[in-house]
């Protein structure tokens, strides 16, 4: 059996208001909302339905470390938590994303007794000062592997007021995740055209703003100038990877001349600067032509297993793979997150 | 490939482009700057007749000046008139892709007159 990185988990808080101990006293008494103030909800509720009960899903050690080990066969895990959506308040947003890491370290990282577990340090871009510093204050930690960031943002993530936070990440050649963030804040319209009408909309659409936020990273030269940043698009979307980087290569091409930075076809980049967690959404229905599909754009060396535990459409490593050839199977189960994340694993079988 | 007269050099001056009719397309002589180049009039790209585009420079990353963008290399650039593809009129190397090409002929000047061996 192959071995297993699942570099896509959200643990939860046991209940909403867990958070407030881990909030400084000047923002303990302030309105928050709920993790589970999400609009657009998901057909049984947004989580996997044998995981609700006298606390939220994904809230106890554990059971995440049974289903995530023992039963889907995961060596690591790479836990990114959602914090609250955005927050008009950028700065209360910011204590909130500190209070969340705090907990993350508290009760799961520094609690764990596997070994196994990997945190991420969330920040918060619309106060990139807040972000930058947050990014200071735990990037020594040796667990906390990653930068996480929501998907929704008000303008996309290749502008230049968010470069400090991007800057601060590379320079601690830490990845940066960017994952839908749940919760109800100042929420933007899922879809380039407005609000979706219910959640097979927002479910379908919602993954796709990714491909904004990519394409101005590389055509308004972060990339180029920091080589070592590296974007985790969580959420999926990589199955329209493909045409959208063929419509960039295109323009590039014809308008070169406008952002010579760029220098060479905006496709070159991804492979040093990108990579995709698993979607339970993207893909063919048919699987009989996955592995042709995952070759186009090279996707085989982009993709990572993300469980998106505990989801409700929480995948499991051997639906993820269905249909794909030995080589880009263990590239997806684990090799490419070994190497983004430098877990080690034991060669392929002896692991076990 | 025939060598064949084109026009006298008082014909073609610096910034100037004579159309020669051979072959299926046809191939642009061009002065550029009192040097004589030649390129075909048909882009790599789709087909278009190429010589009917501007002549100009391009824009090279500057990254030390505001708006970082350096107008260089004025009146080598050729951009096809149909999806701005650039070319380098002394090469028929595509700008942003050097392995993208459009063939370039040689041409001479004896005793006046302009010749292109095409």
């Amino acid at each position: 059996m192959s071995p297993v990185i699942d570099a896509n988990v959200q643990p939860h808080f046991r209940y909403n208001a867990e958070i407030r101990r881990y909030l400084p006293p000047a923002y303990k008494l302030r309105a928050i909302p709920d993790v589970e103030q999400q609009w657009y909800q998901a057909p049984g509720g947004d989580y996997r339905q044998d995981l609700y009960g006298d606390h939220y899903p994904g809230s106890d050690p554990e059971t995440l470390c049974r289903h995530l080990f023992d039963e889907h066969g995961a060596h690591y895990a790479i836990l990114n938590p959602l914090t609250r959506g955005n927050i008009a308040d950028y700065l209360l947003n910011s204590r909130i994303c500190a209070a969340v890491n705090d907990w993350l370290l508290d009760q799961w990282i520094d609690a764990d007794a596997t070994g196994r577990l990997r945190g991420t340090i969330r920040v918060n871009p619309e106060d990139p000062k807040g972000a930058v510093a947050e990014i200071e204050r735990l990037a020594a930690h040796p667990k906390l592997v990653q930068v996480g960031i929501p998907l929704q943002s008000r303008e996309p993530y290749g502008k230049p007021m968010f470069e400090p936070i991007w800057e601060a990440a590379a320079a601690h050649d830490l990845p940066v995740a960017v994952h839908i963030n749940g919760g109800n804040g100042v929420d933007y319209p899922p879809t380039f055209a407005g609000h979706a009408h219910t959640y097979p909309g927002y479910a379908a659409f919602m993954p796709l703003n990714s491909f904004v936020h990519l394409a101005t990273l590389i055509i308004e030269g972060v990339f180029g100038r920091l080589p070592a940043l590296r974007f985790v698009f969580a959420d999926g979307g990589y199955d329209i990877l493909t045409p959208l980087m063929w419509r960039l290569d295109t323009f590039w091409v014809s308008m070169r001349d406008q952002t010579p930075w760029v220098d060479k076809y905006p496709s070159e980049y991804l492979r040093d600067h990108v990579r995709f967690c698993s979607s339970a959404f993207d893909g063919p229905t048919n699987r009989d032509v996955a592995q042709r599909w995952l070759d186009f754009t090279d996707k085989a060396d982009l993709l990572m297993y993300g469980s998106g535990y505990p989801h409700w459409s929480t995948s499991t490593p051997d639906a993820v793979v269905s249909g794909l050839s030995s080589a880009q199977r263990d590239k997806v189960l684990w090799r490419n997150a070994s190497d983004l994340y430098g877990l080690a694993l034991e060669t392929e079988g002896s692991l076990r | 490939m025939i060598r064949q007269p084109v026009c006298s050099v008082e014909e073609l001056p610096p910034g100037t482009m004579k159309l020669v009719p051979v072959g299926k397309f046809g191939v642009g002589v061009y002065n550029v700057d009192g040097s004589l180049f030649a390129i075909a009039n048909y882009c790599a790209h789709e087909g278009a007749p190429l010589c009917a585009g501007f002549v100009g420079g391009t824009n090279e990353f500057a990254p030390d000046i505001p708006g970082r963008l350096r107008h260089v290399r004025e009146g080598t650039i050729l951009r096809c008139p149909w999806h701005q593809w650039e070319y380098d009129i002394t090469t028929g190397q595509n700008v942003a892709d050097p392995h993208k090409r459009v063939r370039t002929y040689q041409v001479d000047v004896t005793d006046g007159e302009v010749y292109l061996t095409a």
